[in-house]
């Protein structure tokens, strides 16, 4: 992947009347790059785009664009294009008219026109569906129409915010996969806000996990996922056994009263930290071979695996196997200390401190 | 389930009753002499210079009101769209308040403002500015029409424009429209049925007004709306009153036909 | 700066919806009668109001057919509209055609239709009962034209919230239990309640303001505020109305105020917040809507309360009458009058022709007392009931026999002559002659009659014509005549000369003599003269129309109308001449009582002529030629 950034947010804050949405935000984005803004609702990833497509100015901060100071240039003078959550189409207009908008707004030829509608219908795989009208059209077809108005003026970023949301699941995921085959076809840019961590980590070549108006962590869908560096990403990304404990020194960690070994070093000595572990790392074996001895409590067939419940010094240890261990059978609990994920405790209290509704 | 749709049958005999068949009088009126004998002249009046004259001023006079109420509301409109969602219903409120004060005396106040020696020319006077000398001819009454009915130009467009989601605005923007090509493509096309059910609501009251034309026109000036008073209170003769009325009605139908165009619900949903 | 005009903008747009209002606001403190000028301030206007039964009675009417009629509206319209929106796509659109009738056709039209269903109606139902025909007008076709016309707002403001209905949440209350009623009124009349809340508070304010239509429906003393405006502004606006509209308006400014700035208990912007808002704009629209119907009931209560078995129903000009004569009346007999006002003779007889309302004792002018008596609408007086008879002049009594041949149907009540009002200051020349309203150094200065008799007599008398001309020819040149002076005429009004008079709005009108009097009072600079080239001398006399129920009370009336003390009183508080020589003996004014414009010697109005009833088809003829002038 190029290295060269194309956006770059500068010390962005915005608020809504007494809300902070955004505070001191720094982000840049890649050329080339899908990346995607992830977190709850109300954590400013949706601000955090839309202050890019120009439709909100920040309060504070800059917004540089291919180098150039973009922060008070209106929406229609920046080269990129943004698919709507609730797809914004043009309920007057027919499906080609609504994608020769913007085309015909910079004055393009008329068979030029024809060209990139009939190019952005096949694109779409919505042959023929020029004359029609939105409202006759299905939720999935419609966001295939937004991206189709939205790519044949040539962004150079393309903004998707919640763009699969309103979609069932079979289609948000035959969706994901098109947007990625998309993505690879025009060789642009695309940033991407989701509440959907599966959608992120399927489509993503880096992800942003945003809470509260902060940046939480920024990586690799595989970084974030195995290697969150706070509570809330560990929370937010898959399911996740976070367990408070402290670091009694380096590659030793002591949780519930047992100490595990760990490949983490560099948190000093007895300092209280989060430990994570993921469900799938949960070895069950004799109580005998375990780190700590436990109880399974509740057995659910997931189809892949079966989830568990396993209590042991008082926690509640979620784990996923393939093995049946029925409800009831005394196990002990053994983890892989590669798979043991050690995080500071948060820094301050305003991190959590700040409530936001969207 | 579909029992309900008896609920509706009290008011098809209210409407068979109060509308239906009223109409049918007038229509019958409109087509029959003193005798009772068929015949077109009461239709036919409406060809006389004066009638065609009457009704020719009135549909002039309240194209011009509906215009210009069009003009004034559609930033109004959009004005209070703008505005803080807690103050809004309170400013349109605002809005609406005067019609609350009686019609004829709000018009009768605009006699009394408009008058030559009225409070507007004393002020005018005061700052050595020319007197206005509107009062009694057809600019007052247009003026009258467009007081009157503005507020039901304002509420349409404005409860369209409310409901306009505004990403399509933002999507126009985005895609490269100034704010002027968004207005006239999206913003504009979009708020077609508000626009359409203010255009009814102000171009007929207008159309058809006797008292306004009456009070602001010094009875100088005859529209269609008077000549038809004037044959039901007047010239006592009904005939011709409901032949004109028959006319004039034609005319709103007409209207009503652009309307269903536009309102492809067909249910008038854009009024309220 | 985008801010600025936007801020900018709407203060124009508010100044121009509130500056009729600072204005009536202003006016209903003004101490004048006059609206055109300012005699200083006083609240007498409110004081009076209380005591104004007209005005407090046609409030209360006004206020009981908006509340009844948007309740009744909201009540059918919104049945009207679940069982429209469960209806075939077919059935669906046949009665949403139906709703739209009343909202597109013009309320002139909608107000007709409906007085011709009414006198229908009447008719039927009297010749199953036998009675002839029956007048329905009255309270309850105002009330029925009223609903109909809201139905179609309830139905247009409840269908789209119907819409919005997820019909998931019925089915959810059926399946928990509850009866298809109760889950009705449980889950879809709270959804859809905002609409119908709209659809009647829109139904109340389009009830409240209605003119047109009550117009047309309304029967004898039934009036809505609205009428009642409209039979003053022809006569001159009582100020007390002034005074209580700026309270109505008052009342709901104060309504809306409360509404939006009471103390609000949450303030933080979740969706509670918005909800407990409009449970406080619920509570104070029905706290204010009983007080409405508590205050318009105990009217409409008093009112019937005083009801008496005996009645006679009048039917005058408007300001004809000094409501204490009506009072005093009453004391003495028992009988309770029910009076009711008209504009002009034209808009009188069709009234009385049609029997829309039976009406005991009408006060109509010379020309339409011989159309009615030739039409057959008249019943004889029985002078036997009417002794005070002999207080009328005999001179007045000869001249009536010109179109009461026999003095059996007519009792003169005022009488006068039409001439030229003009102001001294303006009119520097002596003025004489009709030719001054030709006289182009007074344009846009001239007011003339708005009625058709009264506008070609002018005409008519200045080419030397009568004035009771039938010759084609002759009615001609006065059409070109008139039509000549249009441009110079301000306005062509009829008891707003007065006004405008006396507010020096114009240099010269056309005016009845009995005005003279008044506005020479308010306005020393005016002078009355009568024409040389002759003019009209006029009557106006009571007549009691054939189909009147109460004839003997109708008599008693009459009578008391003709007693000298009466008589004086009427003329005091009108200024029109009386032909009752007694009470003219108890003018205590010397000035007045030998006034010339009051009482001018009848020898000496040679070349005046009373108007003659010329029949339906001069009278076409003069309609129409009429109609001309006004559409030039």
């Amino acid at each position: 992947m190029e290295n060269n950034k194309l956006i770059d947010f500068v010390n962005i804050s915005k608020s809504y009347q007494d809300n902070l949405v955004l505070d001191e935000l720094n982000l840049y984005i890649r050329e080339n790059e899908f990346l995607t803004l992830l977190g709850p609702s109300g954590c400013g990833k949706t601000t955090t785009l839309r202050i890019l497509g120009g439709f909100e100015s920040p309060d504070q901060g800059r917004v540089i664009f291919d180098g150039k100071d973009i922060t008070n240039l209106p929406p229609n003078h920046r080269q990129l294009n943004t698919v709507f959550q609730k797809y914004a189409l043009f309920s007057h207009m027919t499906i080609a008219e609504n994608i020769a908008f913007g085309l015909k707004i910079k004055k393009k030829s008329k068979a030029y026109i024809q060209d990139k509608i009939n190019y952005a219908l096949k694109l779409v795989n919505l042959d023929g569906f020029g004359n029609r009208y939105p409202n006759s059209l299905s939720g999935g077809q419609q966001q295939r129409i937004a991206i189709a108005r939205a790519i044949v003026n040539e962004p150079k970023v393309l903004l998707l915010d919640e763009p699969l949301g309103a979609l069932d699941l079979k289609l948000r995921q035959d969706m994901q996969y098109e947007l990625v085959r998309l993505k690879n076809e025009l060789g642009i840019t695309f940033v991407y806000v989701t509440h959907d961590q599966e959608e992120a980590l399927t489509m993503s070549d880096t992800i942003v996990v945003m809470n509260q108006g902060y940046i939480q962590q920024i990586g690799s869908p595989e970084k974030i996922y195995n290697e969150p560096e706070n509570a809330f990403v560990a929370d937010f990304i898959g399911d996740s056994n976070i367990i408070a404990g402290t670091m009694i020194e380096d590659r030793m960690v002591e949780i519930l009263g047992a100490r595990f070994e760990c490949v983490d070093e560099g948190f000093g000595r007895n300092k209280p930290v989060d430990v994570v572990i993921r469900p799938e790392d949960v070895d069950l074996v004799k109580p005998e071979e375990g780190t700590i001895k436990g109880t399974v409590t509740s057995l659910i067939f997931k189809g892949v695996h079966y989830e568990m419940d396993v209590m042991a010094n008082g926690y509640e240890w979620l784990v996923h196997s393939t093995d049946l261990v029925p409800v009831g059978t005394e196990v002990g609990i053994r983890v892989v200390p590669f798979d043991i994920q050690i995080m500071n405790k948060p820094e301050s209290e305003d991190e959590e401190a700040v409530t936001i509704d969207e | 389930m579909n029992k309900k749709k008896w609920l509706a049958a009290p008011y098809s005999i209210w409407s068979l009753a109060f509308i239906l068949i009223p109409l049918g009088i007038i229509v019958y009126y409109g087509f029959t002499d003193k005798d009772g004998a068929f015949t077109l002249y009461n239709i036919m009046q409406i060809t006389r210079p004066e009638n065609a004259k009457a009704l020719g001023l009135a549909l002039l006079l309240s194209l011009i009101a509906t215009l210009i109420c069009l003009i004034l509301a559609y930033p109004l409109a959009m004005i209070l769209c703008s505005m803080n969602v807690n103050q809004t219903s309170f400013i349109v409120l605002i809005f609406i308040l005067p019609m609350w004060m009686n019609f004829l005396l709000r018009t009768l106040a605009w006699q009394t403002l408009l008058e030559k020696t009225g409070v507007i020319n004393s002020i005018f006077h005061a700052l050595h500015l020319p007197s206005l000398n509107i009062i009694n001819t057809p600019y007052a009454i247009v003026l009258g029409m467009v007081y009157n009915f503005l507020p039901f130009m304002v509420l349409p467009i404005y409860n369209v424009l409310l409901k306009l989601d505004k990403d399509v605005i933002n999507a126009s923007r985005d895609l490269g429209a100034n704010e002027i090509q968004t207005f006239t493509k999206v913003i504009f096309p979009l708020s077609m049925p508000g626009v359409v059910s203010g255009i009814m609501m102000v171009f007929i009251p207008s159309l058809t007004t006797f008292v306004i034309s009456t009070m602001l026109g010094g009875s100088k000036i005859l529209l269609i709306g008077n000549v038809i008073e004037q044959e039901f209170t007047q010239g006592s003769n009904w005939h011709v009153g409901s032949g004109l009325s028959l006319v004039l009605m034609v005319f709103i139908l007409l209207s009503m036909i652009v309307m269903f165009k536009y309102d492809k619900d067909g249910e008038g949903g854009a009024l309220l | 700066m985008r801010k600025f005009i936007k801020r900018f903008y709407l203060l124009l747009i508010f100044i121009l919806l509130y500056a009729p209002i600072v204005t009536l606001v202003v006016l209903s403190f003004n101490n004048s009668k006059t609206r055109s000028k300012w005699g200083g301030f006083t609240t007498k206007w409110y004081h009076s109001l209380f005591q104004n039964d007209q005005i407090l009675n046609a409030l209360s009417n006004t206020l009981l057919i908006a509340v009844l009629s948007a309740l009744i509206a909201t009540i059918i319209g919104t049945a009207a509209a679940i069982g429209i929106h469960n209806m075939k796509s077919k059935g669906r659109s046949f009665m949403m055609g139906i709703n739209n009738i009343p909202m597109m056709n013009s309320e002139i039209v909608t107000g007709i239709s409906l007085m011709l269903l009414f006198i229908a109606a009447g008719n039927i139902y009297g010749n199953m009962t036998g009675k002839g025909s029956v007048s329905l007008f009255g309270f309850t076709t105002i009330l029925l034209a009223h609903i109909t016309f809201n139905i179609p707002y309830v139905v247009l403001s409840v269908m789209p919230k119907l819409r919005q209905v997820n019909p998931n949440t019925y089915e959810a209350a059926l399946d928990l239990g509850a009866s298809p009623l109760y889950a009705y009124f449980k889950v879809i009349i709270p959804d859809i309640l905002p609409g119908i809340l709209s659809g009647f508070l829109l139904s109340f304010t389009l009830s409240l303001d209605d003119f047109v239509i009550t117009h047309f429906t309304k029967g004898a003393g039934v009036d809505t505020l609205s009428t009642k405006i409209y039979t003053e502004v022809k006569k001159g606006i009582k100020p007390e109305m002034y005074a209580l509209s700026t309270l109505m308006f008052g009342a709901v400014l104060l309504l809306l105020l409360f509404v939006n700035y009471a103390p609000k208990k949450k303030e933080s912007a979740d969706g509670l917040h918005f909800s407990s808002k409009a449970g406080v704009a619920k509570k104070v629209v029905a706290v204010a809507l009983v007080a409405v119907i508590f205050i318009g009931g105990f009217y409409a209560y008093s009112g019937s309360s005083a009801a008496h078995s005996e009645q006679v129903i009048v039917y005058n000009w408007g300001e004809y009458m000094d409501p204490e004569v009506i009072e005093q009346f009453t004391k003495e007999t028992g009988i309770e009058v029910i009076y009711d006002e008209f504009e002009t003779n034209e808009t009188m007889y069709p009234k009385v022709e049609a029997g829309a309302v039976a009406y005991d004792l009408v006060c109509p002018s010379d020309y339409m007392i011989k159309r009615m008596l030739d039409n057959d609408l008249l019943a004889k007086i029985n002078f036997d009931n009417v002794p005070n008879i002999k207080n009328i002049g005999k001179t007045y009594l000869e001249q009536s026999q010109e179109f009461d041949p026999t003095n059996e149907y007519s009792v003169p009540y005022t009488w006068g002559t039409v001439g030229i009002l003009y102001n001294k200051k303006k009119v520097k020349e002596p003025v004489d002659s009709w030719s001054i309203l030709w006289d182009s150094k007074y344009k846009d200065q001239i007011l003339m009659q708005d009625s058709v008799r009264d506008a070609f007599a002018v005409a008519l008398k200045s080419l030397g014509y009568s004035l009771n001309s039938t010759d084609e020819k002759e009615l001609e040149e006065a059409k070109d005549l008139l039509i000549e002076q249009k441009p110079l005429v301000q306005a062509y009004v009829i008891d707003q000369v007065r006004d405008k008079m006396i507010g020096n709005e114009a240099a010269i009108g056309v005016i009845y003599s009995g005005e003279a009097i008044y506005t020479q009072r308010e306005n020393p600079d005016l002078e009355y003269v009568i024409p040389k080239e002759g003019s009209n001398i006029w009557f106006d006399s009571w007549v009691i129309p054939k189909n009147a129920p109460n004839k003997e009370n109708a008599e008693k009336f009459l009578n008391f109308l003709c007693r000298p003390d009466i008589a004086l009183k009427n003329f005091e508080y009108i200024t029109y001449s009386t032909p009752n020589e007694e009470a003219r003996k108890l003018i205590k004014d010397e000035d007045i009582r030998n006034s010339k414009i009051a009482f001018p010697d009848i020898s000496s109005l040679k070349n005046c002529e009373t108007f003659q009833f010329l029949g339906d088809d001069a009278d076409a003829l003069y309609n129409r030629l009429w109609r001309e002038v006004k559409s030039k």
